[in-house]
């Protein structure tokens, strides 16, 4: 009997079977580091737009306040720290390098999705969420679509999207010029309407894609992702509302 | 009870598929899905024609073979429940009721009803075991695990691999069903040891075969073991946590 195995457990160095590299290669760049991307690029604009909502809302203070809050960020924010000037072009290729990422990736994840569903639509879907989640592409680019007129229209004054009054350095008097117009303020709260819908999916998505699996975490995050939707929603929605109802002129 | 139904026939992975209609004319409302196409296919028989083929073993709900698409939605009208535990009282009286097998790019049709879900074997083959020398059974109580710790790698172990998740997913994704493995297993003291080449492993092989997760949230509606949507969240915070810290526990 020589030879014979006298156990059933296993040799001590032999190579574990398990955990083994993937018998298919997974692709490239990896599903999850896009998911990443996306999460992080997301939460730079969500972020970004409670501050912007913070701004807009000075917009109430008067003329004085509002124009001197904009200068403030054109000139003087982070100032001696970058000189003067600098922060609102690092601002900007952070936000665009984001952008570029942001849509990539979706663009990438949503090919890859199409692929592994297979020629089959799912059918019966009913629930709010789901349809977040299936518009998100849509909201995104209605939203893309917007961003491009929104600095068109207030940043640099490019006819036709600015109206005819737009004078450089009056940030007040052109959101009031730009806002008159009631087919510019319909489609202002149709893209506010679609940021709610991205931004509050997308933050929910945000606290599943970085990994939020406690029960706390998870409530509180979608607590936020709810509410902040819903205030970016309420906040800037009252500016084309005071605008036309002649509160804001 | 009369019901119509509208049966997807196919008769092997490379013949195109096409809903056929039949009409059961003594359904009871007391009669499961699977009892329905029992009583189907006991009168294609009786005809001479052949019957349709799906797939099921234990009747009762946790042997995850059976798994139809009913009107466009995995297991059926019933949350959290598979086609088993269905029952023909979901549906009206002279209602059409369409059956067809889950949908998926991942899942091809072997047969009528009948899909290949080998893709989620593969997902379990790189990594859903346990792969280093575990020794003897402990002692009792030698190695402590909270009760809370225990119920909650119980909850995420009683996934029966239906491919529900999947098939509810407009993605194709298999997040809940790999969430939930890599969950349960990064919850107990033996099964801890390979947590992060567990999470590389099981990921990259998901990855190949299913799409992202975009967070529909239509998996945790359909999944009839009940696993909540924080599974989804698993895949990210595993793969991300191998990335930072390594492949070792």
């Amino acid at each position: 009997m020589a030879g014979a195995p006298t156990s059933t457990r296993p040799e001590p160095d032999r190579v574990p079977a398990a955990a083994r590299p993937a018998t298919t290669r997974p692709p490239v760049p990896a599903t999850w580091v896009l998911k990443v991307v996306m999460a992080v690029t997301g939460s730079i604009f969500g972020v970004f737009v409670v501050f912007h909502l913070v701004g807009n809302l000075k917009v109430f203070l008067g003329p004085e306040e509002f124009d001197a809050y904009a200068h403030w960020l054109q000139r003087d924010l982070l100032a001696p720290l970058v000189p003067h000037g600098w922060f609102i072009w690092i601002f900007r290729a952070v936000l665009t390098l984001s952008l570029v990422a942001h849509v990539w990736a979706a663009v990438v994840l949503r090919r890859r999705a199409r692929v592994a569903r297979g020629p089959h639509r799912r059918q019966g879907m009913r629930t709010f969420r789901s349809f977040q989640a299936r518009s998100m592409l849509v909201t995104g680019a209605v939203l893309l679509f917007f961003v491009v007129f929104h600095v068109l229209d207030l940043t640099t004054g490019t006819q036709p999207a600015a109206s005819a009054e737009f004078v450089h350095g009056s940030a007040y008097a052109n959101l009031v010029h730009s806002f008159q117009r009631p087919v510019v303020a319909a489609f202002y709260m149709l893209a506010i309407g679609t940021l709610f819908l991205h931004l509050a999916h997308g933050l929910w998505s945000v606290v599943n894609d970085l990994g939020a699996t406690g029960r706390r975490l998870r409530a509180t995050g979608a607590a936020v992702a709810g509410g902040v939707g819903l205030l970016v929603l309420v906040g800037n929605l009252l500016i084309p509302v005071a605008v036309l109802t002649g509160l804001v002129s | 009870m009369k019901l119509t139904l509208e049966v997807w026939r196919q008769r092997d992975a490379a013949s195109p598929g096409a809903f056929e209609t039949y009409e059961v004319a003594d359904a009871t409302a007391e009669m499961t899905l699977l009892e329905l196409l029992d009583r189907l296919n006991d009168q294609l028989v009786e005809q001479g024609r052949e019957p349709v083929a799906f797939e099921s073993d234990c009747r009762e709900g946790i042997c995850g073979c059976c798994g139809v698409n009913v009107d466009g939605r995995p297991h059926g009208p019933q949350a959290n429940t598979p086609s088993c535990e269905q029952h023909v009282r979901s549906f009206a009286d002279g209602e059409v009721v369409r059956l067809e097998p889950l949908r998926s790019a991942a899942f091809p049709v072997v047969k009528d009803l009948v899909v290949d879900r080998s893709a989620l074997d593969r997902v379990i083959q790189a990594g859903g075991h346990v792969a280093v020398d575990a020794g003897t059974a402990p002692d009792a109580d030698t190695t402590r695990v909270s009760y809370e710790t225990a119920e909650m790698a119980l909850d995420f172990a009683a996934c029966i691999g239906c491919g529900a998740c999947v098939a509810a997913c407009p993605n194709g994704s298999a997040s809940l069903f790999t969430g939930a493995k890599l969950t349960h297993l990064a919850a107990l003291p033996q099964t801890r040891q390979q947590r992060g080449a567990r999470a590389v492993a099981m990921v990259d092989q998901m990855e190949h075969d299913f799409g992202p997760c975009s967070t529909f949230g239509e998996c945790a509606v359909v999944c009839p073991a009940g696993i909540p949507l924080s599974a989804i969240a698993a895949v990210g915070k595993e793969r991300m946590r191998a990335f930072l810290r390594g492949r070792a526990s």
